[in-house]
């Protein structure tokens, strides 16, 4: 993989940056050959668009960058936790605490209430439970009453609900007790062009205000216009 | 924190797909009750088997085993293989250390119930239970030659009461051809319900079995030899032998050396037994059959456990999209196993206390049934050791086959990579 920096950012002085990968690899099984990444540092509090085709390891990337995936070499830096050394449980407490993530579609779990979807992180980490102003149950209200979600929605199942109220009750869950970091893996890629741009004004604003950075991986060039920093993932020559 | 959110999660997931799994809790529910109910019956039916004699210390017959002994006085079934002599009895009752003796006389029937020849000592002494005496329900015991007192299940059968005339058959059988139609009796009693085979049998005099028989010493009837009722008044009606006799001593201590001596009485080949330690042989060799019935079920239960497994194992496919948000908002392997193991033990439970209700339903409406059919006294009661062990092994079981989709779901929900549905 051959990365295109076209305004990379650069390592900013001060607190530790949110992002900082060296020399990254993974390799899935001996048969196909490691895929290598451009090294990044993504200051604490700003965005990056990640752009890059189907097939370029975007979603391998976010898999390191969550803790989910180790990488085969190479050191992942998040927040100036070393998270490559931790082990897996440690891993887990780590994105737990510190990254809220959305995908593309199939955000929601089915079974609970578009409340309970946004509180759930509040209920797998203390440190983010401890971050919402005054509990998670009214930062969870706010949140959605900001993302314009009808609040007759909010006890109700999710599974009925639009691809959009999804998308945004998603970006509810990613941003309740203000976590660090957000990944968003491709979340208006199932979503028309009007609610697409709402969307991302939306998480914007609202990473803005809590000072999250917020990864943003997608194939649409056309949403590069939004972001200071972008990088450019690249299919790896054959 | 983190049990409480595996809970409130499983809780949340078992009803989401309560249509599915509600089936499978269902087919377990089923299982469990018929183990239950296998288990609670046995006891039940052992329990109604030890009740049908009581205070009886021997039971004297002629030489034979004990437990045909046992079967053909006490539970009225098979043929005695022979009598004992008048004069035996005679004996024993002069015997000192012999408080009271039963006789009893068998081989007639009445549509299927047979008929016993016995005296006022039946009612006065024979018991039931823990030591029930006979009452009579209705009209009193028979005094007269031609007189029967019907057991509670032959009146409610056969619509009986006080009053009625009845024609008993020679031998034995449902169905019987020869029957003592001369010598009509006249019921002058009903017996009161006793859960035991005293209900299915008639109950008459030694001397009506003996005028009933008059000009029967062939096997058939002779026309003109029997006796009609008004012939049979101030006849003496003293009988050659009699078929067995109950026994109570007045010291329990001797029963042993009385018992041996029976054995060993010169007059003629006797057999003597204890009615407990007969009812406990004949125990052991049906509890064989019902161990291997409660076996069965055993497996019936394993089986619906696979099924449940099975359901979970194919419901997991449709899980990994909830597995993979699960994962990314930080869940470590190990909840996502634990919300299997929760929710299979969760409907094991279930299916357990359903068991439960369900069972104590089909016991209270089908105890007046059994009593009614087979004379088996069934009572709604607290579970016992036994049964509360059988069924605690229910959810452990379930924790354990639980085990299997919850490797499942650690092994792949460590290898799933960020918003990975684990689908290729």
């Amino acid at each position: 993989m051959t990365p295109t920096t076209e305004s990379a950012p650069h390592r900013a002085p001060g607190p530790a940056p949110a992002i900082e990968t060296t020399g990254l690899s993974h390799c899935w099984d001996s048969e196909h050959s490691p895929i290598t990444f451009p090294d990044l540092t993504l200051p604490a509090g700003e965005h990056l668009f990640l752009h890059g085709p189907s097939g370029s390891g975007k979603s391998t990337f976010l898999s390191l960058l969550s803790g989910m995936l180790s990488p085969s070499t190479g050191g992942i830096g998040i927040l100036g936790t070393p998270i490559h050394q931790l082990n897996a449980g440690d891993r887990d407490r780590f994105r737990a605490d510190h990254i809220g993530v959305i995908f593309q579609q199939f955000n929601l779990v089915p079974y609970l209430s578009a409340e309970a979807n946004v509180t759930l992180p509040c209920r797998l980490s203390a440190s983010r439970r401890d971050a919402t102003d005054p509990d998670p149950t009214r930062e969870a209200h706010r949140l959605l009453t900001a993302l314009a979600i009808p609040k007759d929605c909010w006890p109700r199942s999710v599974t009925r609900l639009s691809i959009g109220q999804q998308q945004r009750i998603a970006a509810a869950r990613a941003l309740i007790g203000g976590p660090e970091i957000i990944l968003a893996d491709e979340p208006t890629s199932a979503l028309d062009s009007d609610n697409r741009d709402r969307f991302l004004d939306l998480l914007l604003t609202l990473a803005e205000e809590r000072n999250t950075s917020v990864l943003f991986v997608s194939h649409d060039r056309s949403l590069a216009q939004h972001f200071t920093h972008q990088v450019r993932l690249t299919e790896p020559e054959l | 924190m983190r049990a409480q959110l595996a809970f409130s999660l499983a809780a949340a997931s078992l009803w989401y797909r309560r249509r599915v799994l509600g089936l499978v809790c269902l087919t377990l529910t089923l299982s469990v009750t018929l183990l239950l109910g296998i288990q609670y019956f046995r006891t039940e039916v052992k329990h109604s088997f030890t009740s049908t004699i009581s205070d009886t210390d021997l039971i004297i017959g002629a030489r034979s085993g004990q437990l045909n002994l046992l079967l053909y006085t006490v539970f009225h079934m098979g043929d005695a293989t022979n009598n004992i002599r008048w004069s035996t009895f005679q004996e024993l009752r002069k015997d000192a250390r012999i408080d009271w003796l039963i006789p009893i006389s068998l081989g007639d029937s009445y549509r299927g119930f047979r008929v016993v020849g016995t005296d006022d000592a039946f009612l006065e002494h024979f018991r039931f239970g823990q030591g029930q005496p006979l009452e009579l329900a209705d009209g009193r015991w028979f005094d007269k030659v031609f007189d029967v007192v019907l057991g509670a299940g032959v009146a409610r059968e056969q619509g009986h009461g006080v009053g009625d005339s009845i024609v008993l058959s020679h031998g034995g059988g449902r169905t019987s051809f020869s029957n003592h139609d001369d010598t009509p009796f006249r019921v002058t009693g009903v017996l009161a319900n006793t859960g035991t085979p005293v209900d299915r049998a008639v109950y008459i005099s030694l001397a009506g079995i003996e005028a009933m028989h008059v000009g029967w010493e062939s096997g058939v009837a002779i026309p003109g030899r029997t006796l009609t009722p008004e012939q049979a008044e101030g006849r003496d009606f003293t009988p050659d032998a009699i078929t067995a006799a109950f026994a109570g001593l007045k010291r329990k201590l001797l029963t042993f050396r009385v018992q041996r001596e029976l054995n060993q009485y010169a007059g003629e080949p006797l057999s003597a037994i204890l009615p407990g330690v007969a009812l406990s042989e004949l125990w052991r060799l049906m509890s064989q059959f019902e161990r291997a019935l409660l076996g069965i079920t055993g497996f019936v239960v394993v089986t619906s456990l696979i099924g449940l497994i099975a359901v979970l194992l194919t419901l997991q496919a449709q899980r990994t999209h909830e597995i993979s948000i699960l994962r990314a908002t930080g869940a470590s392997p190990g909840l996502i196993a634990a919300l299997y193991l929760i929710e299979c033990v969760a409907l094991a439970l279930v299916a357990c206390l359903l068991a439960v209700a369900l069972g104590a339903v089909a016991v209270s409406a089908l105890s007046p049934w059994l009593q009614e059919a087979y004379g088996l006294q069934t009572r709604l009661r607290p579970l016992n050791t036994v049964e509360w062990s059988l069924l605690g092994a229910v959810p452990l079981a379930a924790l354990l086959v639980a085990l299997l989709p919850a490797a499942s779901a650690w092994r792949k929900s460590r290898a799933l990579g960020l918003g990975d549905s684990g689908e290729e």
